[in-house]
């Protein structure tokens, strides 16, 4: 998925909005959740603070009322290893942090330690024989002072001061808040776990059904994105296997269309240029080569005409017979030139229209032609019996085969037995006519060369340098292809050329 | 029914002496037991706390010498242990020399054999102590006035005191004692150590007693407020002593057992919490010459 593409915007969308509502969701239960647990904790607080408010000065009352009663005998008695004894007794149910046992001089006797390091130390403070039942309760931040008289009967033997670090009421409160807190830090730590849990999966969730979803709106749309891309680039087969409905896939159909069309405009216009391409170099070279071959004779004409008129000036009538004779035989063939030049300008286009051709009879027409012109001649022609019926502009046809054969006999005429054989071979699927001749042949290199215009690799075999030029054309313009085979010189040549089948 | 009483006792008495020997003579041992006083005659579990261990200890020791170590013995006071030595239900006793010179003196079956040693302590001495103001100065300034002691059975707090006391020719008596004079010194009884200190400090006696070691352990406040003026000659910190009747290879094997006691570290643990005993001794012949010395000093008149 290309990141900021229209499925990436899809996703986002689809998961922040899922993820919004469960969010929203969890965190109002969340919400609830944590108001009741603390509603919950705030009552339990207040019922045990009510409970020590009125419990715990009591507590502390008859706490202080026992120890009085029970240290008066042995403060009576000056039984310092008794007092120690109880005192002991009493740390290890109270939270003491002092513990003072004062004679009557208001000097402390004991600490209930082995040191007694207070020992004799005068106590300030007020003492509690005139508070109501001989007891005062003072609070000093969290600690708690009792002082109580110890008496009895009457009879005082002094007073006690106990510092409490914290009321038995204070610390059981102290432990339940404790243990509230805990708890409640605990119930916070699991919600926001399970919060984040349930944050995590949502997330995962919602990026899974947008990621699905996006990919099910945005796949068509990426992939004509795609193809439109590839299509821009002039890759015209790249393939849309889209199968939408609706304005998608229609969208999708004409993409396809649109490709296949430019694919066959395309391979159309590829064709023609370079149809137009080989044409142009055709027409550049027959340019030159025309401009070329049409200047000889001219030069011809003009070197004897002047050569003419010296020699008519001298009056040597014989040698300006001479000059003349010249004269016009570079005319004919700078007109032969010429008549070879239109007809192969003729041949460009066909002008007759198709026909049922039986290329055997074609075959010793042009070989009847041909004999004609030679005259009597030792070249034998031989046409194979089997050769077919093409569908083609007879006229034409029959000027190539009869090039075909006159250039066979050119080069076949020096050889021991000269011999021509017009016949067919199947290559392949393709079907393939042949002129062969046992002439000299053909050098490799000049296979091709052989076919341009007014090519003569003998200088001095008679002809234009046209007829094969002409064949080729004839040839393709019928569709097909004309090209020569030689094994080299000394084992004579084979002219082919393919037709459409009729 | 003609026998005469006298001779019933005779033949009762016969077969009590004989039963040990019977019980014996199954092959089964005769258990020995350690005896020892309360020191609160209510909570007897004090000392099965303080003493339980140092038993268990000589139950494993003498096991293998085929001596059967008993359940301890708690007596109430010295009378009760008295008794008890005669009834041959204690075999030996672990005590100051005060005490041990009594159940001798009473039971007339009792043979100290080996030195308690308390705290480190092989000998220790009493002190008398006085508030730093008071004007007393050797132990005749008392004549006239209260010592502080604290308890009868107290070797160091009480029968060490007042032996001193007789020996310079002063007369120690009960505070409430009708027939005590104006030159005699009267004591009462404090229960504590910190008690007797408190006590002399407070005003209820005049000067008090006790050994070096509690004058040591006095809280740092206490002690500055008083001063030592006179102190005892040394006597050996405790005693265990045996039953007369006790056959001696069960003594013999008991002996080699207890002093072997400190030799482990069970062991010195086990001594530490039996009243912060160390180890025992042999008794040697200067002990016994100075606990000769001391006996009829320390025993008490009959009628005091």
């Amino acid at each position: 998925m290309r990141l900021g593409g229209i499925g990436t915007r899809y996703a986002v969308w689809i998961a922040a909005l899922a993820f919004a509502l469960v969010s929203t969701t969890l965190v109002a239960a969340a919400f609830l959740a944590f108001r009741e647990s603390r509603l919950v904790q705030s009552e339990i607080h207040a019922a045990v603070a009510a409970a020590r408010t009125s419990d715990e000065e009591e507590a502390l009352r008859k706490t202080a009322t026992y120890l009085g009663a029970t240290l008066f005998n042995a403060l009576y008695h000056l039984d310092v290893e008794r007092l120690n004894e109880e005192i002991a007794q009493v740390q290890s149910w109270l939270p003491v942090s002092s513990f003072l046992v004062i004679d009557r001089s208001g000097h402390v006797l004991t600490d209930g330690t082995p040191a007694n390091e207070r020992f004799g130390d005068p106590v300030p403070g007020p003492r509690p024989d005139d508070e109501p039942r001989g007891l005062r309760l003072s609070r000093m931040g969290e600690e708690t002072e009792i002082r109580f008289t110890i008496a009895s009967g009457g009879v005082t033997a002094g007073w006690g001061i106990v510092t409490l670090r914290e009321g038995p009421w204070q610390a059981s409160l102290r432990r339940l808040e404790w243990r509230t807190a805990a708890m409640w830090a605990g119930h916070r730590s699991s919600l926001l776990s399970l919060g984040a849990v349930a944050l995590a999966v949502t997330l995962g969730l919602a990026l899974l059904t947008a990621v699905l979803l996006s990919r099910s709106l945005a796949r068509p749309l990426t992939e004509m994105s795609r193809a439109a891309g590839e299509i821009a680039a002039g890759n015209l087969n790249h393939p849309l296997t889209l199968d939408s409905p609706g304005e998608l896939g229609d969208l999708a159909r004409a993409l396809t269309r649109m490709a296949g069309d430019l694919r066959v405009h395309e391979e159309a216009l590829r064709a023609e240029r370079a149809d137009l391409a080989g044409k142009n170099a055709e027409l550049e070279r027959f340019t030159y080569t025309v401009s070329h071959d049409l200047k000889s004779p001219l030069v011809t004409v003009r070197g004897f005409a002047g050569l003419a008129g010296t020699d008519l000036a001298s009056g040597d009538l014989a040698r300006v017979r001479q000059d003349l004779g010249r004269i016009v035989a570079a005319a004919d063939k700078m007109h032969r030139l010429l008549d070879d030049l239109l007809e192969l300008s003729r041949v460009g286009r066909v002008v007759n229209p198709p026909e049922d051709v039986p290329l055997g009879d074609l075959a010793r027409e042009a070989a009847e032609l041909v004999k004609g012109q030679l005259g009597p001649s030792q070249v034998a022609i031989d046409v194979a019996p089997d050769l077919p019926v093409v569908r083609a502009d007879r006229r034409r046809l029959l000027e190539a085969l009869q090039n075909l054969v006159e250039n066979a006999a050119k080069f076949a005429a020096g050889s021991q037995d000269p011999r021509i054989t017009i016949g067919a071979r199947q290559d392949g699927d393709e079907r393939v006519f042949f002129v062969r001749d046992n002439g000299r042949g053909i050098e490799p290199r000049f296979l091709e060369k052989v076919f341009d215009l007014f090519e003569k690799l003998d200088p001095a075999v008679e002809g234009t340098g046209v007829g094969l030029a002409l064949v080729r054309r004839i040839v393709e313009a019928h569709g097909g292809r004309a090209w020569a085979e030689s094994d080299g010189l000394g084992h004579g040549a084979t002219f082919c050329f393919t037709l459409p089948q009729a | 029914m003609s026998r005469p009483p006298a001779a019933l006792a005779a033949v009762v008495s016969a077969a009590l002496l004989a039963a040990p020997g019977l019980f014996a003579a199954t092959g089964a041992p005769v258990p020995v037991h350690l005896g020892v006083i309360a020191e609160e005659p209510n909570e007897p579990d004090r000392m099965l706390k303080a003493y339980g261990e140092t038993v268990a200890r000589l139950r494993e020791r003498l096991a293998p010498v085929d001596v059967a170590m008993g359940d301890l013995v708690i007596a109430r006071d010295l009378d009760d242990l008295s008794q008890r030595l005669v009834r041959g239900d204690v075999d030996f006793v672990i005590e100051t020399v005060f005490p041990t010179l009594v159940l001798q003196e009473r039971s007339r079956s009792l043979d100290p054999a080996l030195v308690a040693v308390r705290r480190g302590q092989r000998a220790y001495r009493s002190v008398f102590f006085t508030r730093r103001d008071a004007p007393y100065r050797t132990l005749a300034d008392l004549r006239g006035h209260t010592l502080v002691l604290q308890a009868l059975r107290s070797t160091s707090a009480f029968a060490l005191p007042k032996a001193e006391m007789a020996r310079a020719g002063i007369t120690v008596l009960p505070s409430d004692d009708p027939h005590a004079g104006r030159d005699d010194v009267r004591y009462v009884l404090a229960g504590a150590e910190i008690n007797q200190a408190i006590w002399v400090l407070q005003g209820k006696g005049d000067a008090g007693a006790f050994n070096e070691g509690d004058w040591a352990a006095l809280p740092r406040k206490v002690r500055s407020q008083l001063r030592v003026f006179h102190e005892t000659r040394p006597i050996v910190r405790g005693l265990l002593s045996f039953r007369a009747g006790l056959a001696v290879r069960v003594r013999t094997k008991i002996e080699e057992a207890l002093l072997g006691l400190d030799g482990d570290e069970a062991g010195r643990a086990a001594l530490a919490r039996a009243s912060a005993l160390t180890r025992f001794e042999r008794l040697t012949a200067a002990d016994r010459r100075e606990l000769r010395g001391w006996a009829p000093i320390l025993r008490p008149s009959p009628s005091r």
